[in-house]
């Protein structure tokens, strides 16, 4: 009996040992997955993607039930509103060629607003919380690749953590900390952008923290929030949220604006995955890959 | 060949706790965290009733669906499988000293629940993952979890019970009747 005591408890050490072990190796930031992982995330996401279909069917017919309450005066509003955007169509377009015409004058033909779309639908959500994950079937065989930015038709939701073959996982961002920064503009009437990070994410208050690079500058709320494409990874002028408030950091040295974000992070179904076109400077990829 | 009926239920579960969320309306969800601990309520039940005092089948199973989960659904790889195993051997260590009946069943899922959600905040909250401190925890993410959970446990039990009992009887009781 003393025998097999001393057996549990050195079972259950090496077991403790082995937790440690593996959590050191895989805390810190990896880009890659190894192959063991790729081909398991591969294989449970294909049965993901059979269980998704049926799912997803049920609880949109639920929804749709429901926004069916509102089709009459939902229909009054945008009728009013669809006239306003007759005229922005057109305004839009003319406002394109000439870009495009003053572009080609310029012989410039790159630019980092540019990019290449990848439709994806969201086919699991991360039981565990902690990790703000949902997974998109789509992959590297598809052309995802780590760190592309991903969005919805409102705006950004979060940048692709890690891809395998056929799946990729992608970090929400509620999950966004110091590590995973995004360069922003504050687009201001009249006047010149503001510049600044996402630093963060403020759970108490769902909203992105951004930090302001200048100090001066008098926010009121209700500016809309664009990434710049400075960082070198994401493309330009992705709509990531609007400013609810602002405040003075805690060493009064720059300002904090709470961001709420523009896309609905916890029920967005299809998503589309951002390949920025213009090439990535080589340090900065590095660079930002680390961060 | 019911030899792999057990992991494939498993595996489908697995499947299921990705999908798990979508069926919540977020109206009723709220704050609350809530985490589908599926994998670990049917292990238990196949603590209970499948495995005998001499077999530890649940417990490598709960190692290999641990990790399965660590890989598929965090980051941080070795978490679930340690807690899980864990846990699970303190289920089965517990069953014989309690008679098995439907409300020890019952008792001992809120035991593995609760045991395992706690452990894996802390382990989550040392390296960082987590953010939440305790008291917010445990009120917004333990006890909506151990509700959720006895919720499918109740769904489950029959369902699964009957099946456990049909296997371990084929499986374990033949053997030895040949033997």
């Amino acid at each position: 009996m003393y025998f097999f005591r001393k057996k549990r408890l050195f079972v259950i050490l090496i077991g403790f040992i082995i937790l440690v072990g593996l959590i050191g190796l895989t805390l810190r930031d990896r880009e890659e997955l190894s192959t063991v992982e790729e081909f398991l995330q591969d294989t449970v996401g294909w049965l993901q993607n059979v269980v998704h279909i049926p799912v997803e069917f049920s609880t949109s017919l639920i929804s749709n039930i429901e926004d069916m309450k509102n089709v009459y005066e939902e229909n009054q509003v945008l009728k009013s509103r669809l006239g306003q955007y007759k005229n922005l169509l057109y305004e839009v377009q003319e406002l394109k060629q000439d870009n495009e015409e003053l572009r080609n004058v310029l012989d410039k033909t790159e630019s980092i607003t540019d990019y290449q779309p990848i439709q994806a639908s969201v086919i699991a959500r991360s039981p565990e919380p902690a990790f703000h994950q949902v997974k998109i079937s789509k992959g590297k065989q598809h052309g995802v690749e780590s760190n592309m930015a991903v969005i919805t038709g409102n705006g950004m939701i979060g940048k692709v953590q890690s891809a395998a073959q056929f799946t990729s996982t992608v970090l929400l961002l509620s999950g966004f900390d110091r590590s995973n920064r995004i360069s922003v503009d504050v687009a201001i009437e009249d006047k010149k952008n503001v510049s600044g990070f996402i630093v963060g994410f403020d759970e108490e208050s769902e909203s992105l923290l951004l930090e302001l690079n200048t100090y001066d500058v008098k926010l009121d709320g209700g500016e809309l929030v664009v990434s710049s494409g400075m960082g070198g990874v994401f493309p330009r002028s992705l709509e990531i949220g609007t400013i609810e408030e602002v405040t003075p950091d805690k060493y009064g040295l720059t300002q904090i604006a709470h961001v709420t974000p523009s896309a609905n992070l916890s029920n967005s179904d299809h998503v589309i995955v951002v390949n920025r076109l213009a090439l990535q400077p080589e340090d900065e990829i590095t660079q930002e890959g680390e961060e | 060949m019911q030899k792999f009926y057990l992991p494939l239920l498993l595996l489908v579960l697995l499947v299921l706790e990705g999908v798990a969320l979508d069926f919540l309306p977020i109206s009723l969800i709220g704050d609350w965290i809530v985490v589908p601990h599926w994998l670990l309520v049917l292990l238990v039940l196949v603590t209970i009733f499948y495995d005998k005092e001499n077999t530890y089948n649940s417990i490598i199973h709960a190692i290999i669906f641990g990790l399965l989960i660590d890989i598929v659904y965090t980051n941080v790889l070795g978490v679930y499988m340690f807690i899980y195993a864990i846990t699970i051997y303190s289920i089965h260590e517990l069953k014989k000293i309690l008679h098995t009946n439907y409300f020890v069943a019952l008792l001992m899922t809120i035991i593995a629940v609760g045991i395992a959600d706690i452990g894996i905040y802390f382990i989550y909250f040392f390296i960082g993952a987590i953010e939440l401190f305790w008291k917010e925890y445990l009120m917004i993410r333990l006890i909506p979890t151990l509700i959720a959970n006895i919720l499918f446990f109740l769904i489950c039990y029959p369902f699964v019970k009957r099946k456990l009992v049909k296997w371990t009887i084929e499986r374990f009781d033949r053997e030895n009747g040949i033997k």
